[in-house]
């Protein structure tokens, strides 16, 4: 160790330095360096930062080993070197005042020992360091300045306040400094300064507070409150001369900037100081969020009365400023301007969503849910007068105003009363009066009672374009979903009401639910809007549209929908399928982006939070995608993206039905991952066709395995040693994701890529495997190669007519498809293997050279019909003798029929034989009944079997639909009664696998 | 002192990672552990040279401020590179990972170079994290890895002059937007390649001095 530090040695010639250097004769050497150099001059600075250095590293080794070392220090007052040092003008002492601030803060930050601490706070000296007048313009000074004031605030508590704030003589160096730097050009500084408010407010000192409150408290947060002000000015200016998108960056700054204010604001008044969140509420209400935020969203049309009322209120405001402390001039320039009314849904959006300090919250959703504009036009201060008289149940009093006031509220409660339609019972009501309630004209009283209200509705309006409604959607959850507002504010506007009736016949009480029936109008229009071809409204709107509905109609776990939209959602489902339905298949790659879309919806509900952050969406809509901005928040280019978005769409409206009604999806995904071969599984092969093949990988390994085809999976296995016949999965793949290649040096050598399936769950999109796959011969290798590109071809078939059934496709009516339901069957089998241990599950005795699976239909049979042609030309009579079949078999714990069969002319690729796929009916569950019964058009019909048929071998995978349509001549033609009593069972269930 | 860049990085990980060491053992080199005596600094700056070009780090930590949502996000929005630190004898730090990463991610600018470093690599025998894990970890999600020990110095340059590298790349493909500092990178007030000089020393000059006081 001695060594070590000897070796390390910074000094040149030492005079007498002691070997030690974490001793108490190390820290007397330094002591000794600083009183010979108390003067800094180019010639010492480099020791003097050496030594500082040095003593910062002894303090610490003494606070944890000796306590002589501190004694020492405090005994020769050498913090007053450390002032005397940064006091001097001469000698690159930024240079010194860094390292004497570092040293500092080292020292601070890692002092363990209480003792040592109050010794050295005691002294008054760091006060004096704190309020020296450092050279700020220099960066570095500056940023170890304030990193050496937080890292002394996170020290705060009970005790160690009072070593800086003064009671007596009333200061509070490290306060007050601080927040002078409060609007820093460095962000970093700014984001200290925070810190270190925060961490003061934290202490609970009763008179620290005070002091805070009363000297700093109406001036600091009238700043900050002036600076967002001015922020969100210079974001509206961005917004209204950005129609191009030419700015995203400096708009993204601004909106962080905002958002960064608000999480400050919220930080504050979550540390629960009453007096402090008096004072700071009161700023927010009556110089920003009022006159700037809820002003800005009057509506243009009424504009000119509601204007002049509410400039001439704030310029009366302006005059009288409301403490004597607001002292800055400008504190009242953008009183007199407005945002424009999609940058105050958006910004007012954010504050709901993030502040939830009650007695804020609770006066803006009031004043934006029921203000009347008699009130309103009379400016803030009466408005929040109006408010609190509201608040403490309208006492009637002497005074003059009151009289109005209490007026103008009789006169609100009766208006609300008549004007908004959610007072009616959703129950026991006839068609009739439902015509009458959703024809009633609501528009034109709202707008007079409900200025700001109105706005917000108005702007739902997405007839043109999106643009504001996706804000006023975002405000009207973000204030429906704020744990700072009382129901007895959302209810009835933002959230479904509930009352008690009680017959005047009996004792018993009816419960009525009621709910805001203008509005759910208002998104209905969104909802039904989103489903047309050619619409502007985005697919977050859409989402989020849906979301607020949900929240508005569902009571009590379930659906309070009055008959009329209630038959408009089913119109939107209708369309959004029939949307669809024109996309199936439009697109080489539509079963692809069909799975990759649900995918991607299912990693989350839409966060509105997040979509408030996101600067993008305060732009004008484009279609672009060139703009960087998602695809859910733009609308889509070209016919790919329209694809999608009607894809989305389906499923977004499909959830809500589902949601609606009480009920699980049970349908999607496609393929249900519980239902698949897993790694690791033991398989049951007895009977099974297996190929022997040996896997060479990338890097030079080989492995010897076993290739299965299921129906939708390729399964490499390696025997079980346990037992005879069965194997353990060591990689599987879906038939759906691999790239088949022959070898054209080597006709035993296949190339197998098994890409990644889709998923939420990783990014990672390197290949699941891609080897070279040696057979041992090439009539295995052709038998191999055949299998998996029919398997392919068939697992993307069986997918898609699941999709064209999810679609209503005419002539999709059959049993569930395999794809979702069928992987059951052999999941089933494997999983039950301990008492069925003698089924064979695959048919493994057969000749030399064929080594297919047997559910494997020999190649060149395909199973899909174009799909029209399958409508009208009926439906297979074998499918129900197929499926009692499988069955039986499964039942039996026998298939001989079925294997013998295929065993004995396996090979043969001309060979016709039963398809594997059936799918047991026992896997078929009854789902539970809905609540409503929108499920029958939901609910997936069972479908005939898919006829058989024998082509050629045909190696493409590529053009499925023509081999499909050539081949699929002779269908059987008449629909059987069997399958249609089948289709009633399955009418109104939805399917399951076990 | 003359800097052609400045970038801004964070470091952030669970707490008793050894954040703040690392940021000490990299900023101060003097602060070799002994004794078992750790010490640690939240801030730190130092000049090193990429490409011939001066660029100083500027570190902070954020250590003990996780408390506030308003804090956490803003540092995290005003950095270039994050060094995202567990510590291999302790698994619940390794566990941590996807948390903060998901944290960077949802608050950091896109371009952020994240750099995620084992920390203690000198506790062999207490090692919980395998190093391959930390490789893994760091392919799925795109991250630089390294192991490092502040106490014994290994890896820590490189750790910081690594992720400087990378975000000077970027920089260089034109990636960064460098003339918005809220990125966390801030052009030098002159574009003039001085000689690489001592760590922390820099240049200063008497010019600076004189405003001072």
């Amino acid at each position: 160790m001695q060594n070590m530090f000897r070796s390390r040695s910074w000094f040149g010639a030492g005079w007498g330095r002691p070997k030690n250097l974490h001793s108490l004769e190390h820290l007397k050497y330094l002591y000794n360096v600083l009183s010979r150099n108390q003067t800094v001059s180019e010639h010492n600075r480099g020791l003097l930062v050496e030594s500082l250095r040095s003593i910062a590293e002894i303090l610490i080794w003494g606070d944890q080993n000796d306590s002589s070392v501190f004694d020492f220090f405090l005994e020769k007052n050498m913090l007053s070197f450390f002032l005397r040092i940064m006091r001097q003008r001469s000698g690159g002492s930024s240079y010194v005042c860094v390292q004497l601030l570092q040293t500092l803060n080292i020292l601070f930050e890692n002092i363990r020992n209480e003792t040592s601490l109050y010794y050295l706070l005691s002294n008054n000296h760091v006060n004096s360091i704190i309020v020296h007048k450092f050279d700020f313009s220099d960066e570095e000074v500056m940023a170890y300045y304030i990193s050496f004031l937080k890292t002394l605030s996170l020290k705060l508590n009970a005790h160690t306040i009072h070593f800086f704030y003064n009671e007596h003589t009333n200061d509070f160096p490290l306060y007050t400094e601080a927040i002078k730097f409060f609007n820093h050009p460095e962000s970093m500084v700014r984001i200290a300064v925070r810190t270190l408010t925060l961490n003061v407010y934290k202490v609970e000192d009763a008179s620290m507070l005070a002091f805070i409150r009363d000297r700093t408290a109406a001036p600091y947060f009238s700043n900050i409150v002036w600076f967002i002000g001015k922020h969100i000015q210079e974001l509206d200016t961005c917004v209204r001369n950005d129609a191009d998108h030419q700015s995203q960056n400096r708009l993204a700054d601004l909106v962080a900037e905002h958002l960064d204010h608000l999480h400050y604001i919220n930080d504050i008044l979550c540390l629960n100081i009453t007096d402090l969140n008096h004072v700071l509420t009161d700023h927010l209400l009556h110089k920003l969020l009022i006159p700037l935020y809820i002003n800005s969203l009057t509506s243009p049309r009424k504009q000119s009365s509601a204007v002049d009322g509410t400039t001439q209120s704030l310029s009366r405001i302006s005059l009288t400023p409301r403490g004597s402390e607001n002292n800055s001039p400008k504190v009242h320039d953008f009183s007199t301007g407005k945002v424009s009314c999609v940058v105050a849904l958006f910004l007012l959006s954010q504050v709901f969503l993030i502040l939830s300090h009650s007695p804020l919250i609770q006066t803006l959703s009031w004043i934006i849910l029921k203000t009347d504009r008699s009130v309103f036009e009379k400016g803030v201060d009466k408005l929040l007068e109006y408010y609190e008289k509201e608040k403490e149940g309208r006492n009637s009093e002497d005074e003059a105003c009151s009289r109005t006031l209490s007026d103008i509220s009789s006169k609100d409660s009766n208006s609300s009363k008549e004007n908004i339609l959610d007072e009616q019972p959703n129950m026991n009501i006839t068609d009739e009066e439902k015509q009458k309630l959703v024809a009633s004209p609501t528009e034109g009283a709202a707008s007079i009672d409900h200025p700001f209200l109105e706005t917000v509705y108005d702007a739902l309006d997405c007839s043109e374009n999106d643009y504001a409604s996706l804000f006023a959607l975002c405000l009207l959850y973000a204030m429906a979903n704020n744990s700072g507002v009382t129901s007895d504010i959302t209810e009835q506007v933002l959230r479904p009401k509930k009352s008690f009736i009680s017959k005047s016949t009996s004792a018993s009480k009816d419960v009525r639910y009621t709910y805001n029936t203008f509005l759910i109008e208002k998104v209905l229009n969104i909802i039904i809007l989103s489903c047309q071809p050619s619409c502007r409204v985005r697919l977050v709107t859409l989402e989020l549209a849906l979301k607020l509905f949900v929240q508005l109609v569902m009571c009590d776990g379930k659906n309070i929908l009055l008959e009329s939209h209630r038959s408009v959602i089913e119109t939107a489902r209708t369309q959004s399928t029939a949307l669809l339905r024109n996309f199936y298949k439009s697109e080489e790659i539509f079963l692809d982006m069909f799975e990759h879309e649900y995918c991607d919806m299912s990693k989350g509900s839409l966060n509105v939070e997040w979509l408030c952050m996101d600067s993008a969406i305060l732009l004008p809509p484009t279609g672009t995608p060139m703009t960087g901005i998602d695809f859910t928040k733009r609308l889509p280019c070209g016919e790919v993206e329209r694809a999608r978005r009607a894809i989305r769409v389906f499923f977004l409206v499909r959830n809500l039905v589902l949601t609606l009604n009480g009920e699980v999806e049970t349908q999607l995904p496609l393929t249900n991952p519980q239902s698949c071969v897993q790694i690791d599984q033991a398989l049951d092969l007895n009977n099974s066709d297996l190929i022997a093949c040996t896997v060479l990988s990338k890097d030079g390994t080989k492995t010897r395995r076993f290739l299965v085809i299921d129906i939708l999976q390729l399964i490499l296995v390696e025997p079980d040693t346990k037992r005879l016949g069965w194997g353990v999965a060591k990689l599987v793949g879906f038939l759906q994701d691999i790239e088949v290649t022959g070898d054209k040096d080597d006709s035993r050598c296949l190339h197998i890529t098994i890409h990644r399936p889709i998923s939420g769950a990783t990014t990672n999109r390197i290949p699941l495997l891609n080897a070279k796959f040696i057979f041992d011969d090439n009539i295995r290798c052709m038998a191999a190669k055949q299998r998996l590109t029919k398997g392919r071809i068939k697992a993307r078939q069986k997918k898609m007519q699941h999709i064209a059934r999810l679609l209503e496709i005419p002539g999709q009516s059959g049993p569930p498809s395999p794809a979702f339901a069928g992987q059951g069957l052999y999941a089933t089998r494997s999983a039950g293997r301990g008492v069925r241990e003698n089924r064979p599950l695959f048919n493994i005795s057969r000749g030399p050279g064929f080594a297919a699976p047997r559910r494997e239909s020999p190649p060149g049979v395909i199973h899909r019909v174009d799909d029209s042609r399958r409508h009208r030309e009926g439906e297979s009579p074998n499918r129900i003798s197929n499926l009692t079949k499988e069955n039986g078999r499964k039942e039996n714990h026998s298939r001989d029929s079925s294997s013998n069969r295929v065993r004995s002319r396996e090979g043969s690729p001309r060979m016709p034989r039963p398809r594997s796929e059936e799918i047991p009916l026992k896997l078929i569950k009854k789902a539970p009944n809905s609540v409503i019964d929108m499920a029958p058009k939901i609910a997936i019909l069972p479908r005939p079997q898919t006829p058989r048929t024998v082509i050629e071998p045909e190696p493409s995978t590529s053009d499925e639909n023509a081999v499909a349509k050539d081949l699929n001549v002779s269908v059987a033609s008449t629909t059987s009664e069997e399958t249609s009593f089948i289709a009633e069972q399955l009418n109104k269930a939805g399917v399951e696998t076990v | 002192m003359s800097y052609a860049y400045l970038f801004k990085y964070i470091i952030i990980g669970d707490t008793g990672v050894g954040k703040s060491c690392l940021l000490l053992q990299f900023t101060d080199k003097r602060f070799q552990p002994v004794h078992d005596l750790t010490i640690g600094v939240e801030f730190g700056a130092r000049m090193i040279t990429i490409d011939s070009k001066q660029i100083k780090l500027q570190i902070w930590d954020t250590a003990g401020q996780e408390a506030f949502r308003s804090i956490t996000r803003s540092y995290y929005r005003g950095a270039a590179g994050a060094l995202l630190v567990y510590d291999i004898t302790r698994r619940e730090t390794f566990n941590h990972l996807t948390t903060w990463l998901d944290d960077a991610r949802q608050h950091s600018n896109s371009n952020m170079v994240i750099m995620l470093i084992g920390n203690k690599s000198d506790l062999e025998s207490r090692r919980e994290v395998k190093k391959e894990e930390g490789e893994a970890f760091a392919r799925e999600h795109g991250l630089v890895f390294m192991e490092t020990s502040a106490k014994t110095a290994a890896n820590v340059e490189e750790a910081f002059i690594n992720t400087a590298k990378e975000i000077y790349e970027k920089i260089q493909e034109g990636v960064f937007d460098i003339n918005n500092e809220a990125n966390g990178i801030k052009i030098g007030p002159q574009h003039s390649p001085t000689n690489p000089s001592l760590p922390g020393a820099g240049g200063a000059g008497g010019s600076q001095g004189s405003g001072c006081c």
